[in-house]
Parts: C-alpha cells; structure tokens; sequence
C-alpha cells in the first residue's frame, strides 16, 4: 500500500507552523544571548583566586553540562517553585534553563581558550614590560577570542536544536505546534518531515555561514 | 506562608522504579553506542572515501542527523515512520532508532576526522608496498587512528545517554519517564527530580572523568608510540 | 647489456597548469644505480612518484620490465596518454620499491612487523617466511637487533635503514629513493647512504633522487641532471659532475661547496 502524500493541507495552515517558528526562534536567540554573558561571568568565577566564586561556579558548571537538558528543564519547572514559592511561566522556565545550560558550556569553552594559550605568549609580554590587564588585552584576548570562536558557534548550534526540549512543557516552540497539529490533522509524516526540514534548511545554511567564517578568522589569523 | 519541608523519604520508598527506569536508560544507552561504533566506522569510512558512491550518501546522511534536533528525529520515527510503513512501532525502538542514527552520524564524522588526522606519508608507504585502499585503512589507517577516536567518542557516549532522556516524551519508561509518573503520584516534584538528575550526574560523570583521564594518557603516549 | 628495467618515454606531468615534466625519456638497466639531481622544483621526486604512480602521468608510456603499464587512450601534444587502473597500479607497485624522505614507518607496529607487513597483507605469503625474509633483510641493513622495537625508539638513520628494508622485502625489480637522506641529522646520513652502497654494489636496480653528490660520484652508473622538468644532462658521473658540458649543470653544480672532484 502506498501512502499518498498531501502536503496540501498542511501548508493551509502555515501560520500556526510559523507561530511555532517564531517561538524556536524567541526562546533560542534571547538564551543565547543571556548564556553568553552567563558564561563569561561563570568562567571569570570559576578562574577566579577565592574558593567561594570557584567552587559554585564548578560544580554549576559540572552539573549542567553532564545532566540531561530536559531534566534541567523539569527541575526549573517544576522543582524549583517548589522551594522558592515563585511559579515560572513554561517561557521563563525555558529562558532560564536554557540560559543556565549554554552559560556552563560557554564558560568552559571561554576557560579553555585563555587556557590554552601557550605560556610563550603570556612570557613575551611580560619581558617587554607589560602590565597584567594590558597583556590580557593586547596579546592573550585577542588570540583566545580567535580561538573561543568555533566552539561557541558549536553550542550556539546546539542551542537551537536544543529549544526543541521546550516542547516538553507545553512552551510553543516550532515541535510543539508540528505536533499539535499532527494530532488535529492525522498528517504525521507530512507535518514533521516538513518540521524536521525547516530545521535541516535553517541549521545547515547557518552552519555553512559558520564555515565561511571560520576560513575567514583563519585566513586572517595566517 | 507554608514553609516548604524537605522529604526525601518518598524517593528512597520509590527507588525501585527509579532503578528500573535507569535499567531501561542503560539498555537504551549500551545499545545506541555499540551500534554507534560500528555504524561509525563504516559510513565514516566512506564519508572518508573519495568514491561519489560512498561519499555522498554518507555525507548526506551525517549532514541531515547533525543539522536536526535529535527530538525531532524521535518524534519523527514515533509519529510518521510507523504511517510511512504501516507497521506500529513501540516508544523504545523508535527512541532507539532516533537516537542511534543520529549518534551513528556523530560518530562517522568523528571516524573521518581521525582518518583525516593521519599524515599522507602513512598511505603513500602503505601504497608504495602495493597495498590496496582496503588493506591500508585496515592495517595502516584504522589502527592509528582509531586512537585518536577514543577522547571524541567518549563525549559522545555521554551525549548519547544524556539524549535518551528524550525519549520520555514518547512515553518510553526509562529514568526521567518514571520519575515524571512518580511526581504526578506522590506530588515532590523536587526530592524527586533532583534525585533524578543526581542519577543522571552518576550515571555520565564517571565517563567524563574518564575521558579526561584518557586524553591526558593519550598525550602522552603519542609522545612515546606515535 | 643487460636487460632493460624500466622504460620511460615522453613522461607528462601537468599539476593544474604548472607543466612541471616535459617530456622525459629514460630508461634503466638491470643492476643499475641511476641518480637524478636538480634544483628544488626541477620535477625530481615527482618523477619518482609517477614510476610507481604515486602520481599519475598526464601523458607519457612506462614500461616495466618489458610490460607496458595501462591502456592507452590518446595522445597530448605528441605524447602518448594512458588510463590506469588502480588494481593494476597496485601490482605495479609491488614490483616496484620506494623509500621516501620521511620514512613514512608504520608507528604502530614493531620494526620486524613493518617489514613483514608488505609479506603478509599484499603478498599473501606464509607467516614464518615472511618473518624469516623480514629478519634477513633486516639483517642486511644491519638491523637485526632492533627488530622487536617500535621505530619511534630508533634514530632517523635507523629508521631510515628500516624502510630501506621493508622495500628490499618485496624483492622488487627496481627500488626508488626519493631524497631519503634530507631528513636526517648529519651524523645519520653516512650510515644509510653505506646501506645504499652495498645495495648497489650487490647488482640492486635503484633510482635514487639526490642531493648527496659524493655519493651520486662514486656509486651510481648514470647521473641525470633535471632542469625544468627535462633532463638536461646525462652521462656518467665523470661526464656530468667532472666535467659538465651544460651552463646550467655548471651553474648548479657550482652551488655545491663540500665536493671537489
């Protein structure tokens, strides 16, 4: 038996397909934002000299990054209100978990890029005489940010894969809605091969876009 | 206002579900990186090729597993496989098979990352005594670079145990489904999703230790061996 | 006269629109030492490479030991052009050695197993024969005693000499040495080119691609002087490096300080 295909109806209702799109979007482009800047404040806590900024920024860091998105997302929802007596609406929650868990990988990913610059660097500018705060602008940030670059738009990547774990609690995101409307329409092929493609078409030209800009930095770094 | 009071108590009354959901993340888990393996070699193995044949359907099929949501992709082989070939499909093989394809995809770039990783020299001496491509990569080419597959992989398989929690979503019972069953029962939603996600932490830091661990091992032992 | 090895004819190597060989025409005896010098990017170890098609000629004929290699399907600018299969490349190549600038040694595998594996993987042959020629041309190198080491262990030299062996295991027809001793730390060089002379002494077929002019003087029968992808001297080694006939053999040759003849 063939199955007949009808792509037709699904894209009379294009608009509620784009309402979905527009959340993924929502969700994923303001938790980039904040887990960006989350991490630059986790990985300056964790590099720092006190114990007391070191040691929550580790084990945040080390928690996030080895537990599973969707736990993380379930804890914030549904845990946490408990204990602080303040309800999330599912955005917030999502914004946070989000948030939190690109903040811990960005923060290592910033952590290894200091790290790894050679110990050649941080030599040649301390025998010219330069000032701590100067070498760390002029020579090691400059390079390390160079070096920061690909990685972060690797987790940036998996961040907006990752906005699809928001359909899980009932947050509007492109998923949910495909799946809602799988459910009115018993279309569940056309629905969500067309999902799938939307996201297909919109990471790999955004991976391309990374690509260019990676031979770009290289090209300028040689 | 009511003070909240912590009760652990309901999740250690409960622990045998959680152990049983965990079972069911680890055959889920064992299963997914096994074919993860073998699955990567060989479409890694031709995503390395330069035969069209080989490279393009390899490439394509890595580049479409990357570039979605693994979700979706068990949402898709819950929901619209089972249509597209008329045959029911239970929540554990289709968690089973999105999730492998798309760690199988990782997994062959991993492969042909490390194939790439061996300088030219190693196939042109293997060439020169007449070998052909098949016994290059097998005597050659593999060996050593499966070597540098190892500290890749290891994430990977974090990330591979770390995904089959998605498959809660479609109702398969491993630890996070069970643990939601759990909280819609016994109303602790925070004892037992933070017992969950200490699970969890057990379950995959070890691995992370271990391929920190490994990593610093194979630094130095490519100082030594290769 | 002995019979002819190998057969180069209006050899072709075009790398995009860089014509880097412009016809060459060579041929080698069997028990002969040729040795090619040149400039850098006069086309030497490309030369090398399209003998055992590490690089395959754009146009040109090749005759190993009497068998012409590959189909032929045309013709550019007067030369033959050819089409080759890589299974029959693969036989090719067992008949015909290279030992490269970098070794190129099998890290992962212990100094014995490299020779060997050409042995057992391509020529199917029998384990304890294989071992048994491995270790005797380990032996010749003088390196029997390292043979249950891995080469990361060894000295350049030593591993040098290694590859020298795993080629002399495929008892090839004819070996090709592409600059193999540029690598090495100076003190190394004098044993692998001794290894070499012996070879040539015992009647080995070699093509060897040099910077090494002591050594192109006293060992080889023929010297091959390339310039811009042509041979544009050749003689014997008094002809060419005693008394060159060509301005640009004298001028290269002229670069040279240590050698004196």
């Amino acid at each position: 038996m063939g199955y007949e295909w009808e792509f037709g109806l699904v894209f009379k209702y294009w608009d509620v397909l784009f309402d979905g799109f527009l959340g993924t979007l929502r969700v994923g482009i303001v938790s980039l934002i904040l887990g960006a800047i989350g991490g630059l404040i986790l990985a300056l806590m964790r590099m720092s000299r006190y114990r007391l900024l070191s040691w929550p920024a580790i084990v945040l860091i080390e928690f996030f990054r080895t537990t599973p998105l969707l736990i993380q997302l379930f804890w914030i929802y549904f845990a946490l209100p408990v204990v602080i007596g303040i309800t999330f609406g599912a955005y917030a929650a999502c914004i946070i978990t989000l948030s939190v868990n690109s903040a811990a990988f960005f923060a290592e990913i910033f952590r290894a890029g200091i790290n790894s610059m050679e110990r050649s660097q941080w030599e040649g500018g301390k025998a010219l005489g330069m000032s701590q705060s100067t070498l760390m602008r002029r020579i090691i940030l400059p390079q390390a940010v160079r070096r920061m670059v690909p990685p972060f738009l690797e987790r940036s990547f998996e961040l907006m894969k990752g906005t699809t774990n928001v359909s899980a609690i009932a947050y509007a995101d492109l998923l949910y809605r495909a799946l809602e409307l799988s459910a009115r329409l018993y279309r569940p092929i056309e629905i969500l091969t067309l999902v799938a493609l939307v996201f297909f078409v919109m990471l790999t030209l955004t991976s391309m876009l990374v690509r260019y800009m990676e031979n770009r930095l290289d090209a300028a770094r040689l | 206002m009511d003070e909240f009071r912590w009760d652990f108590s309901v999740v250690f009354e409960y622990q045998a579900n959680l152990y049983r959901g965990l079972g069911v993340t680890f055959e889920l888990s064992i299963i997914i990186i096994l074919a993860s393996m073998v699955g990567g070699i060989i479409i890694g193995a031709g995503r390395y090729s330069k035969n069209r044949l080989f490279n393009w359907p390899a490439t394509a099929y890595i580049e479409l597993f990357r570039n979605t949501p693994v979700l979706i992709q068990i949402v898709w082989f819950y929901y619209a496989f089972p249509v597209l070939i008329g045959i029911q499909m239970e929540g554990f093989y289709a968690a089973l098979i999105g999730i492998g394809l798309n760690m199988i995809a990782y997994s062959a770039d991993i492969v042909r990352g490390g194939i790439q990783s061996i300088e030219k020299g190693q196939w042109e001496a293997a060439k020169a005594i007449g070998m052909n491509y098949f016994s290059v990569m097998r005597r050659v080419i593999l060996p050593q670079a499966l070597r540098r597959m190892i500290p890749p992989f290891t994430s990977r398989t974090v990330e591979a145990v770390k995904a089959t929690s998605l498959a809660s979503t479609i109702a398969v019972a491993e630890l996070l489904y069970e643990g939601q069953v759990l909280a819609n029962t016994v109303y602790r939603p925070f004892e037992l999703y933070t017992a969950i996600a200490v699970l969890y932490f057990f379950a995959t830091y070890p691995l992370v230790l271990f391929s920190y661990w490994l990593e610093r091992r194979l630094a130095i032992d490519s100082e030594m061996r290769l | 006269m002995s019979e002819i090895i190998l057969k180069v004819e209006s050899l072709h190597k075009y790398f995009g629109d860089h014509h880097v060989l412009r016809g060459i025409d060579m041929e080698v005896r069997r028990g002969q030492t040729v040795c090619m010098i040149g400039s850098s990017g006069s086309g030497k170890s490309t030369f090398l490479r399209c003998i055992n098609f590490m690089e395959i000629p754009s146009a040109g004929r090749l005759t190993i030991h009497g068998q012409v290699v590959g189909q032929e399907t045309g013709e550019l600018e007067g030369a033959p052009v050819y089409d080759y299969r890589e299974n029959e490349l693969v036989r090719v190549r067992t008949k015909v050695g290279m030992v490269f600038q970098q070794f190129n040694l099998f890290p992962h595998m212990k100094v014995q197993q490299n020779v060997m594996e050409g042995l057992v993987t391509v020529l199917k042959m029998d384990k304890e024969e294989a071992v048994s020629r491995a270790r005797a041309n380990l032996d010749k190198v003088g390196l029997l005693v390292k043979a249950d080491q891995y080469p990361s262990r060894l000295s350049g030299g030593e591993q040098q000499r290694v590859a020298i062996a795993r080629a002399l295991a495929m008892e090839p027809n004819v070996i090709l040495f592409d600059e193999v001793t540029s690598s090495l730390d100076p003190e190394t060089v004098g044993e692998v080119l001794l290894s070499m002379r012996d070879l040539s002494n015992e009647s080995m077929t070699m093509i060897v691609v040099t910077h090494e002019l002591g050594f192109a003087y006293h060992v080889a029968d023929e010297v091959l002087f390339l310039y811009e992808g042509l041979i544009h001297e050749r003689g014997s080694p008094d002809e060419v490096l005693k008394n060159p006939q060509a301005e640009r053999t004298k001028g290269f040759l002229a670069g040279f300080t240590d050698f004196y003849f």
